[in-house]
Formats: C-alpha cells, structure tokens, sequence
C-alpha cells in the first residue's frame, strides 16, 4: 500500500474540526475507496466522543455514529476506510491506547493540536504483528 | 428461516475473502453470527465469547437499533434485515492526570514569550519566580520576585497589592507556572499570564538575568527564625550578612553587643581593643573568658565569636584608638559601635563618624544605670545630633567616672550593650525608628526606661550647618583641660 491519499480540502477541513474541539480530543471516520495501491480518502466526518470523563486524552468513538457513516458510505459506493482522532499538545504518533484498541485494516490519521493549531498530521496502520506502521500521506491535487 | 445480510466491516473482511457482506439464514441475531462463523471461519470469535456472549468491543445492529437494547442474541430476525457489525473504537493520548490538566490549563491561561513578558516587566507588570530555591541559584532574570511555589498565594499581596495589575509567572520550562497562574487566578488577580518556556527559555533568548546570592542549607538553619520574619526575611538576612560593624572596645558593651551581632550574621565584625583580659573583666565581660587572663581582648572576642559562628569574619584591631589610626580602621564598616569607657576615645570615635558618615551607635554605663543613643548627623531621613552637639564638652571627673573609678553592675553593660546590638540591627536592615535624636535612659533600681529628646546643634562645629570638618584634636588633653 503507497498510503493515504487524500484531498487537500477534505484535509483542510479536518484541520479545522480539529482546531475547534481544542483542547479536547476529537474524532471520526474517513470514508473512501480503498484500491491495490492506495486508502483513497473522500469524506471524513465527526462522531460523537463517548468518552466525556476524560475528554482531552481519550476518546470512544459512538457506534451509532459508526453505523451512520457505513450506511451514508454504502449509498454513495463508498467504505469507511480509517478512523482519525486528535491529539492535543501531543505528537501525532499513536499511543499505547491507540495500539491497544485498533484494528487491522483501518488506516488511522492522528492530528497533533495545540493553540496554535494543527501542527502534524500523520497516518498509521497496524501491521500482523499488531505494530503501527506509519503510512505516506499524499494530499491531491498536488 | 429467514435471509438476513451482515455488514462485514474492513478490519475483519479478511476472514469473508474480502466481501462487505454476507448473506446467512437464521432466526435470530445469535443463529445468524452462528451461521456466519460456519460459512467464514475467525469472524465470530471476534465478535462472540468462547461462552456464546458478544463481546465488549464490537456492537451488533439490527436496522439501526443496537441489539443490546433489543433482545441481544435472542433477537428475532426476519427475512431482508440487515445486521451490521460495528468494531467498537477508540483510543487516545492516554496521558497521566497532570498532562491532562496542563491541557486544560494552556487553554485557559494567556501566555507570553520571554520577551513580551520582559517588556510587560518594563511597563509595570510583576514577575514572579515560583522555582525552587535550588533553580533560583543558577540565575533568575533581572526584577523577578522570588516568591517560590510553596507560599505563593500567602506572599504574592507583598509584591503584588493590586488585583488587577499584569502578573507575569513563569517557572524553568514553562509547566509549574500554569499552576501557580491557575492559583493566583483563584486567588482574585485578574490578569495572570505565563511565561512559555521559563527561564530556560529566557536565558537562550539572552535576556537579561542575574547569578542572586543564595542562603545554603546551613544558613537557612541558622538563621531560620530571622527568616520567618517579614521585616527581616531573606533580603534582611544578605543586608546582615553583608554588612561590616567596628566595635570599639571588647568591654562591657562590646562584649554582648559583638556577641548578639554575630549570632545574628552580621558579616564583618572588627573590634579595637588594645587591653589584655583581666580577671576583674569576667563580672560583665562576656566574650571573655577565664583561661584567657592575660591574653590580648581582641583574640580572645574573635575565638569566642567564631565559636559561636564560624562563618563571622572577625578583624582584630589591637591597637589603641587615636587621631592617626581612627580613619584607616573607621573606613569600610557600616556601624560604628562605641563600648569606650573613657570620654577622650568617645569624642574621638564621634569625630571620625562624623567625618566618614558612619552612623555611631553610642552606649554608656554607670553603677545601676546605662543610655543609648545613635549619633548619625548623615542620616538620610532626618538630621540627627552628633556627640558633641549634646556634650560639647566632657564632665568633670566626678561626674563621669569610669567603671574602674565608680564600680558598675555586671550585668548593666549586658542590658545597655544588647540594645546597641538592636539599634545597630535596625540601622543595617533600615527597619523601625532608630534612636536618632534620642537618648534612651534604663534606670536598673526603678526599673524603668525614658527617653530624652537630643536637639541637634546648628552650630556644632563638627556636623553644624556649613561645618568644615575642623580636624582631629589632642583628646586626651581635651578632656583633661576640660577636666581642669
């Protein structure tokens, strides 16, 4: 796989989400098409962070809106292809948390946020030995 | 039976050759994953316990309902529902509880470059320093208060009366000093910022800053009560340890006076006495003590004052105090305590203070009764008297006879001398009233104090309006023409 490719808008405006839920983590799904040489990215969207106790370092994606996302995905042909997930004042790489909880197959972007803003997005997959493998990330048009 | 579809998600399409679903027969939710699990093995595990229970990380939706909030696994099917297996997910930073905080706070609390806050500094805001005394040492930038993170909030009003004045809190990288920033908040001040990066910061970016003198453990130890005191503190300690004290005389007065004086870590002590110890000195003579009979009083004080603190740099000066030398051993010391006994070495030292602005902090006992009083015509609040504006001329010998002439209590030069110590601890620290213009009277019989105003003579010839110093005289004849 040559890794995520993605629309530079559709990456603008994940920046963004992730700008307005500073300081907290926020997260969501990206759906695409996935072909033999590419996780092609179309849309990405918010869901829910269930995990409200501990809004700034952990997050648990609601599978309601999981489930919303599959089905918007299936009518317009598409999958849901990776998740993303923010994190505030820390590296874009993922933590033990993040290793822990995954799945293969997904692609799983990590935006590292501070005041500022947006200051490293980076993508990663799980490789058969359960480790995060980082994955290019290709942003179009060039 | 009824044909139900099930939505494969990605991560276990690879145990259903890829499909996104699959169709199975069944008539209920559980049949259904059953069914499933035959036709592509690896996928219920995944989703069910070795017990037939659905597992935690992944939900089941029947439609758009959540299973669980139907009948779970017994939940009855009917023939074109589709279920969807939906991966629970979720993860995140994971960080400790003071990460997560420090989150929560660089969100709230406006921060300012080393530089901005520098500039802010100039502008009126206050800096505070809340590191550690250890970190302090190393450097802290120029104008910061040194307030620590302990007793911030109880001395932060010292510094900081005003609420709404700029408060500027930084720490050495930038992390502590949203905490403190966060408490003084708390505390009512309206405007708190913190310094991003800290002094670490502030050094790379060559900002002004300064090396502080700094009280080691032993210091703090000793000086421990002086330090609980907001008059004294730390500031007051470094004015003590800095300052230098000439006692004349290792006497009566010298001796409490120099002992109390180093207790307290006055830095310097010097002392003039050319007498050797005499046994008739030990009724009052405190620094002194038996085993010493004989020996120089100035060797004899430095021994029992270092005893007490090592750390008090004692001059000797075992010489006779007179017009050639009073100047050169005057110079450099801060106070002059004066314990003579003898009226010629009075008007010297009074003489020499007067021309070196040096204040005199004066001292005399007789028999049951002492004074002290603190002679600095140079005092920069207001002018004071000098020895001789209040005695212009010495007393006839009856009337001021010397402790070996007229006898005194031991411990009344202990009584007189110790007062000269606080008055010349005042002097040093600038705290308090000194006994500038007044000349305060202990009455040991009655048991009383009172105090007699000095007026300062316009025309004294030594400190009087437009005086020219007139020149060191012979005292001793002085005295005695006076005498005659």
């Amino acid at each position: 796989m040559a890794g995520l490719r993605i629309p530079k808008e559709v990456l603008g405006s994940l920046k963004s989400i992730v700008m307005a839920g500073y300081p907290y983590e926020v997260c969501g799904l990206m759906t695409g098409k996935v072909t033999k040489d590419a996780v092609n990215v179309c849309r990405v969207m918010t869901a829910r962070n269930l995990n409200t106790e501990r809004a700034y370092d952990r997050y648990e994606l609601a599978p309601d809106d999981m489930l919303s996302a599959d089905q918007e995905a299936k009518r317009r042909g598409l999958e849901i292809v990776g998740i993303w997930h923010s994190h505030p004042e820390h590296p874009a790489q993922p933590s033990e948390t993040d290793r822990t909880l995954a799945w293969e197959g997904w692609s799983y972007v990590i935006l590292s946020v501070t005041r500022e803003g947006v200051a490293d997005v980076r993508s990663w997959r799980l490789n058969g030995k359960r480790q995060f493998v980082e994955e290019g990330i290709e942003t179009w048009p060039t | 039976m009824a044909d139900v579809t099930i939505r494969i998600p990605m991560p276990l399409r690879t145990f259903a050759e890829g499909a996104d679903e699959v169709v199975v027969a069944g008539t209920t939710v559980g049949e259904a994953l059953k069914a499933l699990g035959r036709a592509h093995g690896g996928i219920v595990e995944r989703v069910m316990t070795p017990k037939g229970q659905l597992r935690n990380f992944v939900n089941i939706y029947l439609g758009n309902e959540n299973v669980n909030s139907l009948n779970g696994l017994d939940t009855a099917l009917s023939d074109g529902d589709v279920l969807s297996i939906v991966p629970a997910v979720a993860g995140g930073v994971g960080v400790r509880a003071k990460d997560r905080r420090l989150v929560e706070l660089r969100a709230g609390i406006p921060q300012v470059t080393p530089r901005e806050a520098e500039a802010l500094r100039r502008g009126g805001a206050v800096l505070i320093d809340v590191r550690e005394r250890e970190e302090i040492a190393e450097g802290r930038p120029v104008g910061a208060h040194p307030l620590g993170r302990s007793y911030l909030e109880l001395k932060i009003e010292d510094v900081a009366p005003d609420l709404d004045r700029t408060v500027l809190v930084f720490c050495n990288s930038g992390m502590r000093s949203l905490f403190a920033a966060e408490d003084l908040k708390r505390l009512g001040y309206t405007d708190v910022r913190s310094v991003s990066g800290g002094f670490n910061r502030w050094k790379n970016e060559g900002l002004p800053f300064e090396v502080p003198q700094i009280l080691d453990h032993d210091a703090r130890e000793r000086y421990s009560r002086h330090l609980l005191m907001p008059e004294v503190g730390e500031a007051g300690q470094f004015k003590l340890l800095n300052s230098k004290v000439l006692l004349v005389g290792a006497g009566g007065l010298g001796s409490p006076a120099a002992f109390y004086l180093a207790a307290a870590g006055v830095g310097t002590l010097g002392i003039v006495d050319h007498d050797l110890v005499d046994l008739s000195n030990l009724q009052r003579q405190i620094l002194h003590t038996n085993d010493r009979v004989g020996t120089p009083k100035v060797a004899s004080a430095r021994a029992t004052l270092e005893a007490l603190n090592p750390r008090v740099k004692v001059n000797e000066h075992e010489v006779r105090l007179d017009s050639n030398n009073v100047e050169r051993i005057f110079r450099g010391y801060d106070v002059v305590v004066d314990g003579s006994d003898n009226f010629a070495t009075r008007y010297l030292v009074n003489d020499a203070c007067v021309r070196l602005g040096i204040p005199n902090v004066h001292g005399a006992v007789f028999r049951f009764e002492g004074q002290v009083s603190v002679f600095w015509p140079a005092y920069p609040k207001h002018h004071g008297p000098c020895y001789r504006c209040v005695y212009p001329e010495p007393p006839p010998p009856e009337l001021g006879p010397s402790c070996a002439e007229a006898g005194v209590l031991g411990v009344l030069p202990g009584v007189i001398g110790v007062l000269q110590a606080v008055e010349t601890i005042k002097l040093i620290l600038e705290v308090g009233e000194p006994l500038i213009g007044t000349l305060l009277y202990y009455d040991a019989l009655k048991a009383r104090f009172s105090e007699l105003k000095l007026p300062r003579n316009p025309s004294c010839a030594y400190c009087g309006d437009h005086a020219e110093f007139p020149g060191y005289v012979d005292y001793e004849a002085f005295c005695a023409a006076s005498n005659a």
